[in-house]
């Protein structure tokens, strides 16, 4: 049995200007020791996903349906002294910015200490050294001296380091990673990464990384999910994602990065924008900018996620006619303003 | 009509003879000094933001300046604008030279340099809209442009940026990200300006928003031959836009080339570094390829390191003459510019 399912899970905010679907019906499965990515613009429901899945959606949010199991559990379901229980002992979140989730005005050793004291029936000096341990793994010299610092005294990258260590004191089976590395420098970036990848051989874990650079997602993930306005649009392996896309978002975001290698004059633009989430959506939430020949105008419920096979889905869409090669109708130019 | 036809650069950049050195720095130092502690009077130390920087910029071309944060690449921007002054060294457009100016002078000279910022929700006031902004942007060259040819030009500025002139009596609020972004582009071209400096114009924005105004930059340098400074952390989105790239690693220039040479053989160690590590979007290569991972962060500018700065997190082994040679940027292939530190330098690595 998987580790973590999630099923049709939607999470909505109420606001007074109408209700934001900003999650809708959601499915995740994640094995031990598997790496998810959730990629997708901002405002495509990653996040909400995230913290849906640790019941941490405050006002004016709300989960409107669906079932998180994690190890034979219904996280929606069980007490909240159960899920405070859960959350940071077998689930862990990393945040993008280690500035805003580490308390400023306390000493790492005091954070890291509480930590473990929460959970586990451990002394003092026994919780210090098992966290200048951690330090020490996730790579911070001096550890023993440095814990006993504020986080203003630590570098972006050692702090999301200390996040890291923090995280995974308590060797859970489930690490969520929120964008952790799109605040840092690349080359810290990489050093990040490798480090999460390196800790998850070891201890097993499984890793849910939302992030935006599909780069990042190439060289970690073993499954993506594609997110776009609150939907999984596409999900399979990182192979399937990368080189059989078959929905227009997946394929035209492929084409719009520029790499290190892409040659010629213009890139691929996808036009227009994502859409206004406090409207409702017809049909295909993709439909406006869909760059393939449309077929009709769409209406109804949007399309459904189909498996093609291999646990490759994608959602179905009959609005337009998908049997071009993407090249041939998406455009390189500016695209001209829409009303 | 053309929206920059007054504009000296477009015209000459249109009949094809451009100058070389159109902007040019000569061992310009931006030193940031921390005073004195006030107890023990002791100096707190100097700052060394930008150090010793010395290169060219041609009519017309883009030139990309990559780092990592702090590596002073913003510093060495304002630096050509004279925000700030620099601390020494002569920074030159079109052969007049901009540091010997007083002050009173260079606010008019200013006109000449715009920029683009990240984050065009805070660089665009709220309380105006693109009208205004637009037309206040034009009035810094033309003070007495006022009704019919004003809206002229604004129309045709916003049709330039891919907006609809329908939307100038809008408010920012009232735009998408992409949209803001394209406005802030027009308002930079409004005071028809000689040199753009644009810093991070697109990191903030979303992938797919992302190309549209990579396209527009590049579209409006080659219809209107501007000349821009394009300053990002991100090697493959500068390697995209840019004709050169200058490499900054604390407060210098490591590597200087064309944007091909640059990226496809790069001599620094410090440019292999920077490239390897961003993620390729292709699975198959983010496999098998090799990191050079580089040790730690960047050490402060605030001590000043002898030799060549990058040994503290030199992934190849090096000996004291590391420490205590100071390199300088030398030509070491045609147009392709490095820091002469022999362990930086090698190829094997």
């Amino acid at each position: 049995m998987a580790l973590l399912e999630v099923r049709d899970l939607s999470t909505s905010f109420y606001m007074r200007g109408g209700v934001v679907r900003a999650v809708d019906n959601v499915s995740i499965e994640l094995d031990r020791g598997e790496t998810l990515g959730i990629v997708g613009e901002s405002g495509s429901g990653k996040s909400v996903t995230c913290y849906s899945i640790l019941r941490l959606i405050q006002e004016p949010g709300r989960i409107d349906g669906g079932s998180v199991m994690f190890d034979g559990e219904d996280l929606l379901k069980v007490s909240r002294s159960r899920i405070r229980d859960i959350r940071g002992k077998r689930i862990s979140m990393i945040f993008q910015d280690p500035m805003t989730s580490l308390n400023p005005f306390l000493r790492v050793s005091t954070q890291m200490v509480e930590a473990l004291k929460l959970h586990t029936d451990i002394d003092h000096k026994a919780a210090l050294h098992k966290s200048i341990a951690c330090l020490e793994e996730v790579g911070i010299a001096d550890a023993a001296k440095r814990i006993h610092g504020y986080p203003h005294e630590f570098s972006g990258g050692m702090r999301q380091r200390v996040m890291i260590a923090t995280a995974l004191i308590m060797e859970p089976d489930l690490l969520i990673a929120d964008e952790p590395t799109t605040a840092l420098d690349v080359t810290i970036q990489a050093q990040i990464l490798d480090l999460i990848k390196r800790q998850q051989e070891q201890l097993g874990t499984a890793v849910i990384l939302v992030t935006h650079d599909l780069g990042v997602v190439a060289g970690t993930c073993d499954r993506v999910n594609v997110m776009y306005a609150g939907r999984v649009v596409e999900s399979g392996t990182t192979d399937q994602i990368f080189y059989e896309a078959k929905h227009p978002y997946t394929q035209a975001l492929q084409k719009a990065i520029p790499s290190l290698h892409t040659k010629g004059d213009l890139l691929y633009t996808v036009p227009g924008m994502p859409p206004d989430m406090a409207k409702p959506i017809q049909g295909c939430a993709f439909y406006p900018r869909c760059p393939y020949p449309k077929l009709g105008e769409p209406d109804g419920p949007p399309p459904e996620l189909v498996e093609l096979g291999d646990g490759h889905c994608v959602q179905d869409c009959q609005y337009c006619d998908r049997s071009k090669p993407i090249e041939e109708v998406l455009s390189k130019d500016v695209p001209e303003a829409v009303e | 009509m053309n929206v920059l036809s007054a504009n000296g650069a477009a015209k000459s950049a249109a009949r094809g003879n451009k100058r070389e050195d159109f902007l040019s720095l000569h061992s310009v130092s931006q030193h940031f000094d921390r005073g004195k502690d006030f107890f023990t009077r002791k100096s707190k130390g100097v700052v060394k933001a930008v150090d010793n920087v010395s290169l060219t910029i041609r009519e017309g071309e883009i030139l990309g300046l990559v780092g990592e944060s702090g590596c002073g690449k913003t510093t060495l921007s304002r630096t050509i604008m004279q925000l700030i002054r620099p601390t020494s060294g002569l920074i030159c457009l079109e052969g007049k030279e901009l540091s010997a100016l007083p002050d009173r002078e260079i606010r008019h000279e200013r006109i000449n340099f715009q920029m683009i910022f990240q984050d065009p929700y805070a660089s665009l006031n709220p309380r105006m809209t693109v009208f205004d902004a637009l037309a206040e942007a034009i009035r810094t060259r033309h003070p007495t442009a006022r009704g019919k040819a004003l809206r002229q030009r604004v129309i045709e500025l916003l049709r330039l940026v891919g907006l609809n002139p329908a939307q100038m009596k809008k408010y920012p609020h009232e735009f998408s990200g992409g949209q803001r972004q394209r406005v802030a582009i027009a308002r930079a071209l409004a005071p028809e300006p000689k040199l753009i400096i644009a810093d991070e114009p697109v990191s903030a924005l979303d992938v797919s928003i992302q190309s549209q105004i990579l396209n527009l930059l590049k579209k409006l340098r080659d219809d209107m031959g501007l000349t821009m400074i394009f300053i990002s952390h991100d090697l493959s989105v500068v390697r995209y836009i840019a004709d050169r790239i200058a490499v900054m690693y604390l407060g210098r220039i490591v590597e200087l080339g064309d944007a091909e040479r640059v990226v496809d053989d790069p001599l620094h160690i410090y440019t292999r570094a920077l490239m390897s590590a961003i993620p390729q979007p292709d699975p198959r290569i983010e496999r098998s390829r090799k990191r050079v991972i580089l040790q730690g962060d960047p050490p402060s500018p605030l001590n000043p390191l002898s030799g060549c700065s990058f040994w503290p997190r030199s992934p190849v082994p090096h000996d004291e003459r590391m420490k205590t040679v100071e390199p300088e940027l030398v030509e070491i292939d045609p147009g392709h510019f490095a820091a002469n530190c022999p362990f930086c330098l090698e190829r094997s690595a």
